[in-house]
């Protein structure tokens, strides 16, 4: 018996609906800042995907750190893992060839084909905005992986119609123009603070796919820079369950790390150190 | 250019003098982890200008030197200090036009050091194809063709930097550089190997046979390095898995205080220009105090 939680957050609604996404087969490996995904990973294990790979922060193979602590590129997420992957020779070399091939991803700026900017706002050279970075993404677009990309911002400034700087390869000008260059694969699921959206397989346009408990399709439709695609029906996003509730906040993030990824978390959810 | 085996240990202060103004640096370091700290701390105060950085990562040591006025250019992947935020000194200088950022993915830019490290002209990837990225810079990354199947693949042009400086956990004095557990992130694995010259601060000098029973944990031979200084906690406030780990209390304040150019130059003051050696500098950070919190890891 599965029993429904009542009692959850977005954040919690989030890592669930990311996990659910992963499977027995995926082999997945994090970047930076990235405690909504990781829960996520450490979730799908904990549940229907015990075969499910992580390599964790890009190094630890197969790791097993128990729970989130410091941030998710830190050495402590090696914690039991079966290989220190080397990251010039090893990491690129399987990144490369495909054998790792789900990465998850979020950034300032997405725009209707899944493009995704986190590196200026404005022009390159003169930036309104100068951004950290494309970092990984900027790889990971161009080089055939199912993306997933997840945003705790869910609003016209994130969501816009197109990007001011393409940094991750989604769907580029929609149809088959990523295909046309040879890239393979591409973003499959967007999971924000507001519902959860895909790709229309033609058009490759974002497409709503479910909204959050509370919200509606009106609210997130006047949320989004862009015209989403907008099905007749539009359920609601499935809730966790009891027992995902449970595992999340007593044994995979106790310290509530997922939530430092809200505006306005502010200081450390853990910072008794 | 080879470095002969013989006593190469010497102070923060005489290291710095290998690095000349307008100088290609490359840093190591992720937004939290092992990053040359100490040796950042005394190219500040020595004043170096126009240095150019390479870092993967970039983090807050580039964040000080830009602070300091010492960077006139920014060759990462990406700016951000984790999970306490933005590099401010970093986007207020980019912003203004005081610094040029060129932003690379990461495997671009480790294929531009590669090709140095191995004497290539240039060496091809496919990450970034289709990416605006590759167009900011059409001096070193250009589209090409295979000529064997016409398959489109990116050219990144060879780059060498001046030197690279690192922090690693010990060392012999001729300067075969050992990590524990092992050599893992690229940036320890490229960068000497590309740099001319090579910078290496230690947590410990041990003696040579100490290296010889454990070759395994050697990353570089003493023929690629010129300079070993020894200096526990050279890291801090980024951490040495598993030594230590980073010192969170003084990253939120850097985060806080940096916010502000004034803030940042009180930090800078503080922690870096007031403190007349790293004795002085790990006293102001909280001592002994300080250094047991961040041995704890949690």
């Amino acid at each position: 018996m599965t029993h429904c939680a009542e009692d959850y957050t977005i954040d919690e609604l989030m890592v669930v609906t990311l996990a659910r996404q992963f499977t027995n087969d995926d082999i997945i490996l994090n970047g930076t800042v990235s405690f909504i995904p990781v829960a996520a990973i450490l979730l799908a294990r904990e549940t229907h995907a015990p075969g499910l790979t992580w390599v964790a922060g890009a190094v630890g193979v197969d790791a097993q750190p128990g729970y989130l602590m410091g941030n998710t590129l830190d050495p402590t997420m090696w914690k039991n893992c079966v290989m220190y992957l080397p990251q010039w020779e090893d990491m690129w070399s399987y990144v490369h060839r495909g054998t790792l091939e789900t990465f998850c991803i979020r950034g300032a700026q997405i725009d209707k084909y899944g493009n995704v900017n986190n590196t200026v706002i404005g022009d390159y050279y003169h930036p309104k905005v100068r951004l950290p970075g494309s970092a990984g993404m900027g790889d990971m677009g161009s080089l055939d992986k199912r993306i997933f990309i997840w945003s705790t911002t869910h609003n016209r400034r994130t969501f816009v119609e197109r990007v001011d700087f393409l940094g991750c390869v989604g769907y580029l000008d929609g149809g088959d123009s990523r295909e046309r260059l040879g890239l393979k694969n591409g973003p499959q699921l967007v999971v924000t603070d507001l519902g959860v959206m895909d790709f229309e397989p033609e058009s490759k346009r974002m497409r709503l796919k479910s909204v959050h408990r509370g919200v509606t399709v009106e609210h997130l439709r006047e949320q989004t820079g862009f015209e989403l695609i907008i099905p007749d029906e539009v359920p609601e996003t499935p809730p966790p369950t009891e027992r995902e509730i449970h595992l999340l906040r007593d044994v995979i993030d106790p310290r509530g790390m997922r939530k430092l990824e809200f505006r306005g978390a502010g200081k450390r959810a853990s910072n008794e150190k | 250019m080879v470095a002969r085996k013989k006593d190469k240990v010497m102070t923060l202060v005489d290291a710095v003098q290998l690095i000349h103004d307008g100088d290609i640096i490359a840093l190591q370091g992720m937004g939290t982890q092992m990053s040359p700290l100490a040796l950042v701390r005394e190219i500040i105060r020595s004043r170096k200008r126009d240095l150019t950085v390479v870092m993967v990562v970039g983090g807050i040591g580039l964040d000080w030197m830009i602070a300091a006025g010492c960077v006139r250019r920014v060759l990462a992947i990406i700016v951000n200090l984790d999970e306490f935020g933005m590099a401010n000194a970093f986007r207020r200088a980019v912003e203004a036009g005081e610094i040029e950022m060129e932003e690379y993915t990461e495997h671009q830019l480790l294929s531009r050091l590669s090709a140095g490290s191995k004497g290539l002209p240039f060496l091809v990837t496919r990450s970034g194809l289709g990416a605006d990225l590759i167009n900011i810079h059409p001096e070193t990354t250009k589209i090409i063709e295979c000529p064997f199947t016409g398959q489109k693949v990116i050219a990144c042009r060879a780059l060498e930097p001046d030197v690279a400086i690192l922090h690693a956990h010990r060392a012999d004095l001729y300067g075969n550089v050992q990590f524990f557990p092992k050599p893992i992130w690229t940036d320890v694995d490229v960068f000497p190997r590309a740099a001319k010259k090579v910078i290496v601060t230690v947590e410990e000098i041990v003696e040579n046979e100490e290296i010889r029973r454990t070759p395994i944990h050697t990353g570089i031979p003493y023929f690629k390095v010129d300079a070993v200084v020894e200096v526990p906690y050279g890291a801090h406030p980024c951490s040495l898995y598993p030594n230590y780990s980073f010192d969170r209390v003084l990253f939120q304040e850097y985060a806080t205080m940096s916010r502000t150019v004034e803030g940042t130059r009180q930090f800078l003051d503080k922690y870096i220009l007031e403190p007349a050696s790293h004795a002085e500098y790990l006293q102001r950070v909280g001592g002994a105090e300080a250094l047991l919190r961040i041995r704890k890891w949690s």
